[in-house]
């Protein structure tokens, strides 16, 4: 009833809300009920809720085959990878674009790292073949000219963990060091003007300065990117990788998985009982990290 | 004085030197990969076919009077025209008018409804769901819809919302309210025209995910009419296009169209870049407002 009233005293403001809240129930939350497929075994004509109860025997499944683990492992590992690199080289730069007085430079040099961001990994895709494909990739051709042997790299699953923490870093690490840039530049001057005047040099006042303000910022991007570590990017590996079964060892991931799964196999319930066990080990992962985040620096936490 | 002494010290020479050298290889490393796909979408197809150089020696056109004889990218270009102007504008009112009321004061839900928007960002519904939800219950396969309407309502953009709408003072809205407008009238034209900025940034962020996304394209559209500039180009990629273009060219120049499709599409983006560069850098310092 007190719901009642309040929604009809603000109903001009709550009926703002309301295209909203459809979207969100619609493509948000209705989807949601299809976990339950993760313990029936789906046919096309009873639905999702008239399908027969299996119990457990889609996750028996998934997990007798020893690909669960492999997804898993290359799910976290490329995700680790590519949060580190990312956030290291985006601190980097955006320590070393502070430093350049000349404004003309600076505002370049941003521009450029900023513009990967803007395309599509289909994009990233053609440039990536270009540089590695195995006949004429520029990268073979630097090889010959300095004399040593090519490699036939779309045929070489181990080389592409590097690959992709390369090209993962390539497109994102100028989009991060904006983000970091923008709380360098929110410092006070002051600090710098009292270590100057006790003598520190530049680099000094970079790592004893900036980068312990820098910190909460860093916490809070690395947390984002943990709570994501159980979700592959589908769009950059899928794009990149596409069916390519060579590489499957060191780059499927389980966004991938899912999807040929369903897309390839038209196995409904198998990839509901792996979505399923994906977004359970997604939100186990953000609690526990929070918990620690928590526990360490307060201000830091994400809830 | 004597910090100027210091400036000029050898360590602090190096110093700068390695910034220097870091962004300059770090700017041309990123700008280069640009350089070799627009140059060489005019090179001709027997230089393309020993691989990407920095300057091509021979230049034909022949790659993009390939692409432009056949409708279909025309098509396409339509098709992505339209999914992204309907849906950054569907977007940006759906999502602002969301964040207005989780950000306004008088609202007691505002949390619920922000709490509504955050679990489903930390506990997904996974692709089965939504395959379910698209395919079988909306029966919006092979639509335009099914690539506008799936990204109308977004989280994050909801978030840079309210961190703004939050940021203005209250009693712009307690005396409109006083002077009797309601909610719709308050946010349409007193909130609308002060949070331009915002509205363009978050715009823009609408605009570039919905030129870029080939993820609904790839699921659910099979028929070439629909086909978007993105899933135009992966068909091109993987050499799945020539049915596409009905033309009476023999062998078409396929590593060059590859290149002049990528160009083409991101085309506009690469001339809008630096005019609007400036509003992402200024989401983003936005967003990274944590609240």
């Amino acid at each position: 009833m007190r719901v009642l009233q309040e929604l009809i005293k603000n109903k001009y403001l709550y009926s703002l809300a309301i295209p909203g809240f459809i979207f969100l129930a619609v493509f948000s939350y209705a989807p949601l009920s299809s976990h339950l497929l993760a313990f029936k075994s789906f046919q096309l004509q009873k639905g999702v809720f008239g399908s027969d109860w299996v119990g457990f025997d889609n996750f028996r499944f998934f997990f007798d085959n020893p690909d669960w683990l492999k997804i898993t492992w290359n799910t976290v590992y490329l995700n680790a990878l590519f949060l580190f690199f990312q956030i290291a080289i985006a601190t980097l730069f955006a320590l070393f674009l502070n430093e350049i007085r000349a404004a003309v430079f600076k505002r370049l040099v941003q521009s450029f790292v900023f513009l990967p961001y803007f395309i599509s990994w289909l994009v990233v895709s053609l440039m990536v073949f270009g540089l590695f494909n195995g006949t004429n990739g520029i990268a073979n051709r630097l090889f010959a000219w300095f004399g040593w042997e090519a490699v036939d790299w779309y045929q070489t699953p181990w080389v592409w963990p590097i690959i992709l923490t390369m090209v993962s870093v390539w497109k994102n690490a100028g989009y991060l060091s904006i983000i970091l840039l923008a709380s360098i530049v929110g410092i006070s001057g002051d600090y710098y003007e009292s270590a100057r005047i006790d003598g520190a040099t530049r680099f000094q006042q970079v790592t004893k300065i900036t980068l312990p303000l820098l910190r909460p910022v860093i916490i809070v991007l690395t947390l984002l990117g943990i709570g994501k570590i159980f979700y592959g990017d589908f769009g950059m590996i899928y794009g990149i990788i596409g069916d390519n079964g060579v590489l499957y060892p060191t780059t499927d991931v389980i966004d991938t998985y899912s999807y040929r799964a369903l897309r390839q196999l038209g196995d409904f319930s198998m990839s509901s009982a792996i979505v399923l066990y994906q977004s359970v080990m997604g939100l186990l992962t953000i609690v526990i990290f929070n918990a620690i985040v928590r526990k360490i620096d307060k201000d830091s936490r994400l809830f | 004085m004597e910090a100027k002494i210091r400036e000029n010290t050898m360590s602090e020479r190096m110093f700068m030197f390695v910034v220097y050298a870091f962004l300059i290889l770090a700017g041309l490393g990123c700008l280069v990969p640009f350089w070799i796909v627009v140059i060489d979408s005019f090179a001709s197809e027997k230089l393309l076919n020993k691989g990407y150089v920095l300057f091509p020696s021979e230049y034909s056109m022949e790659a993009y009077r390939y692409l432009f004889k056949s409708n279909q990218i025309f098509k396409s270009y339509g098709v992505t025209v339209t999914v992204t102007l309907l849906g950054t504008i569907l977007g940006v009112f759906v999502t602002a008018a969301f964040a207005y009321v989780i950000a306004h004061r008088k609202a007691k839900f505002g949390n619920f409804l922000s709490m509504m928007t955050y679990l489903p960002m930390v506990f997904g519904s996974g692709l089965v769901g939504f395959y379910l939800l698209i395919v079988n219950w909306l029966h919006m396969k092979d639509t335009m819809m099914v690539m506008i309407l799936p990204y109308v309502m977004n989280p994050f953009f909801a978030f840079i919302f309210v961190t703004y709408f939050r940021s203005l003072p209250y009693e712009i809205n307690e005396s409109a309210t006083v002077d009797g407008a309601n909610e719709w009238r308050i946010f349409f034209q007193i909130i609308r025209p002060i949070s331009t900025p915002v509205i363009t940034t978050v715009s823009l962020f609408f605009s570039l995910q919905y030129w870029n996304d080939w993820w609904l394209g790839l699921l659910f559209i099979d028929n070439t009419n629909l086909y978007p500039l993105q899933i135009l180009l992966r068909q091109i990629l993987n050499s799945q296009s020539f049915k596409l273009f009905s033309t009476g060219v023999l062998i078409p120049p396929a590593e060059g169209l590859k290149l002049a499709m990528v160009c083409v599409t991101i085309g506009p983006i690469v001339f809008a870049y630096p005019f609007v560069q400036k509003y992402f850098v200024k989401g983003l310092t936005l967003g990274s407002v944590k609240g």
